[in-house]
């Protein structure tokens, strides 16, 4: 204070360090919990349809359990990074959350941080519960959950529903290029073909080639053709492989034969393919809200994704564990037991999940196959030649330079050899 | 002895108990009116200021607990090649933005102070502030519809032309180019403002008394308005080098992988990947202080370049 009783520039000065050194100590997991300390806190990635049916599904779980009191976030992330990027900001602020519905993608990051409680204990003490359910998913699901979710050998997660990548073709299209429709399965090669035919018979774009979403705009090309980004320990790049280089020059062909539009610009996919301006599309269940939404779900068949080696396909799984450090564990646990039930898997395709559901006689009832597109099936079923989408911790460092890499190879910046080489060793060296 | 020197008038100077009191008042009253100014200060600039120069001597991926790292965050930054690829590329940028805006701005309001009729002077004021007040977002997403390599109108015109046109946003030559001249329509109506309001402060008697002096348009404008306007362009230069070395939402929505071979990345777009991408968070913080550094040296070199050809009075 000065002379005249009030305050000095200096003491301003001090006073308002503090107050910055007060905030950053708020900030560095003060633990607060914002007040929904009575509440089960769980949050989930979403957009407005999705959360639609996930707040449906925890509706029905506040029926059942009315003494548990849930409050459950829906995150429009868009993406699973830009959620996980939000959840962590959100946990690096003080909230607490209990249950958090986490992609492949993050799931040995976040076990790796040891924030994660084991389940493994829970999963034994009600055997009658889980045992049923390991024995009703498709056993890979159950083996990867451990095997890629956890750094210990310990279970984290109870594994969710999941999703694979096939191709969305236009009936339409075809037809009007006099070009049979694949069944089930067909190669790089009939691919290549329809891709010609339409282009000579309707004008029509085939496939929209792009880099952005690896999921679906590289995974699938790689694994087709007997290789994939990272081998199976996640621990070396595959890009600079012969098998690589191929696939990454078969879609830059494409775009330079003017079979793909030129990625990198506004060409909305689902909306030409309802023009009848794109014959494919890749995707997984999630297309299938895209493809009601266009009004396409009668003129559209889904089959495999193309191959050249073998059939092959990304897999990506929700997992949900429980946090270590959270104080209503046991209603955390019920919850998953919950999402267990064969009641709430049914409950959860009815009302049109983005995922495949994780029980098998879920993922292949009529109930979920109702309003999708012929062969949706195929989807679910890919995920017996499925590999698990690779996702080390450094996920989002070595998705940039694979992404980078793919797009100057296949829009013909760089030499595909060149660029996908130099990736490669980029990502070695980050692994 | 001083208390001998003492006068009546300086004792009845001297503060009262009352007068103590209500000097304290008036200091709460001001405080008080300060104070939600100072709490916004706090909260939102010098306490996140101080939690980055603090974070960045730690590791913090946001879910576990901080370490202290030393200077491994800036040992880590300095040999990143990556690094000095987004710090060249937001060098160019802010280059290109802050010539191409004080010419661009100054140009245009030239122009625009000369129009006589005073319609078509608001209407052009209008048309070109106008692109400034549309979001970032949505200025993006039109040029990216506008320079499409498919569908794109300026694709369109050019091929018509017999010109093969480049595939703006992913050919690593032309991306930031590209970008660049997306931000010179968006901002430069800010700039050509700010010169607007600079040209009414040169006096027409000056101008009159050059003709008169014989000076041609040239001169004039080069030894009489210029050296008036000194002042608003050296506030149009600092204000547009903060913006432009702090360049990210365009970027990020246009480029968001960084750019055909990283040919766009930009500082603060490293910072982000490296903060909410990687969760370094005190990497992150790093940069930020690395940032901070660059741009208080450039902008106290700019005001100690004023002092040479900036001209107060």
């Amino acid at each position: 204070m000065n002379g005249n009783g009030g305050f000095d520039r200096r003491t301003l000065l001090r006073g308002s360090m503090l107050a910055g050194l007060g905030i950053l100590g708020a900030g560095s997991l003060a633990g607060c919990s914002g007040g929904d300390s009575d509440k089960l806190i769980l949050a989930y990635n979403g957009d407005a349809t999705q959360q639609k049916a996930f707040q449906a599904l925890f509706d029905e779980f506040q029926k059942q359990h009315p003494k548990i009191q849930m409050k459950a976030t829906g995150i429009a992330a868009g993406d699973w990074g830009t959620f996980a990027n939000t959840v962590s900001t959100q946990i690096a602020g003080g909230k607490k959350f209990d249950v958090v519905d986490v992609a492949t993608e993050g799931q040995l990051l976040l076990a790796s941080k040891k924030v994660l409680e084991p389940l493994d204990s829970l999963i034994a003490k009600d055997s009658d519960v889980t045992d049923e359910f390991f024995a009703a998913i498709p056993e890979q699901l159950g083996k990867w959950t451990k095997t890629y979710g956890s750094p210990d050998g310990k279970t984290y997660y109870i594994p969710g529903g999941y999703n694979t990548v096939g191709m969305y073709l236009n009936k339409e299209v075809f037809s009007d290029a006099g070009v049979e429709l694949p069944e089930t399965d067909w190669t790089w090669d009939d691919f290549r073909s329809a891709a010609e035919q339409v282009k000579v018979k309707t004008g029509a774009y085939f496939y929209a080639a792009g880099y952005g979403f690896p999921f679906q705009d590289i995974l699938p090309w790689l694994l087709t053709n007997g290789t994939s980004t990272l081998n199976d320990d996640w621990n070396k790049c595959l890009l600079g492989d012969d098998a690589a280089i191929e696939a990454a020059t078969f879609l830059k062909d494409l775009i330079a034969d003017g079979l793909s539009p030129k990625p990198g610009g506004e060409f909305d996919a689902p909306t030409q393919f309802a023009r009848g301006k794109l014959a494919a599309m890749p995707g997984g269940r999630y297309t299938v809200l895209d493809i009601n939404r266009i009004e396409m779900t009668d003129k559209t068949r889904v089959v495999n994704f193309p191959s050249k080696v073998s059939n092959g396909t990304p897999v990506g799984w929700d997992g949900w564990p429980i946090f270590a450090d959270s104080e209503k564990q046991d209603d955390a646990w019920v919850f998953l037991k919950w999402m267990m039930s064969p009641e709430s898997s049914q409950f959860y395709a009815e009302h049109g999940g983005t995922n495949v559901p994780v029980r098998r006689e879920v993922a292949e009832s009529k109930e979920f196959l109702a309003n999708a597109p012929e062969g949706s099936e195929l989807i679910g079923k890919a995920i017996e030649f499925g590999t698990p989408i690779p996702s080390p911790a450094q996920g989002a460092k070595i998705d940039d330079v694979i992404t980078s890499a793919w797009q100057a190879a296949i829009l013909g910046t760089k030499d595909v050899a060149e660029a996908l080489t130099a990736a490669s060793k980029k990502v070695d060296a980050l692994l | 002895m001083t208390s001998a020197l003492v006068t009546e008038s300086d004792a009845r100077r001297a503060p009262t108990p009352q007068k103590t009191r209500a000097r304290r008042r008036e200091a709460f009253a001001g405080y008080l009116f300060l104070s939600p100014g100072l709490l916004l200060f706090l909260v939102f600039i010098l306490g996140p200021f101080v939690a980055a120069i603090v974070l960045a001597f730690y590791s913090w991926d946001m879910l576990t607990e901080p370490e202290f790292a030393g200077v491994d965050n800036f040992v880590g930054l300095f040999s990143d090649p990556l690094f000095y690829r987004a710090l060249g590329n937001t060098a160019i940028f802010t280059v290109a933005s802050v010539v191409t805006h004080l010419v661009g701005g100054f140009v245009l309001a030239l122009g625009v102070n000369r129009l006589v009729s005073k319609v078509v002077s608001y209407f052009v004021r209008t048309a070109i502030f106008f692109p400034f007040v549309i979001s970032w977002a949505a200025v993006a997403l039109l040029w990216k519809y506008v320079l499409d390599p498919n569908f794109g109108i300026v694709t369109y015109y050019i091929e018509s032309l017999g010109i093969h046109p480049p595939d703006w946003f992913t050919d690593p030559n032309w991306a930031l180019p590209a970008i660049i001249g997306m931000d010179w329509w968006h901002t430069v109506g800010y700039t050509f403002v700010i010169m607007m309001a600079g040209l009414q402060t040169v006096p027409r008697q000056l101008d009159e008394a050059a003709i008169v002096d014989g000076a041609n348009a040239w001169q004039r404008l080069w030894f009489v308005t210029i050296p008036i306007m000194s002042p608003t362009i050296f506030f149009a230069t600092v204000i547009t080098f903060i913006g432009a070395f702090q360049i990210f939402d365009p970027i990020q929505i246009i480029t968001p992988n960084g750019g055909p071979n990283d040919s766009t990345i930009s500082v603060v777009m490293y910072l982000y990947r490296q903060g909410f991408e990687s969760f370094q968070v005190g990497y992150a913080s790093g940069v930020a202080i690395v940032v901070f550094v660059i741009m208080a040296l450039v902008t106290a070199l700019q005001f100690w370049a004023s002092r040479r050809w900036v001209h107060s009075e």
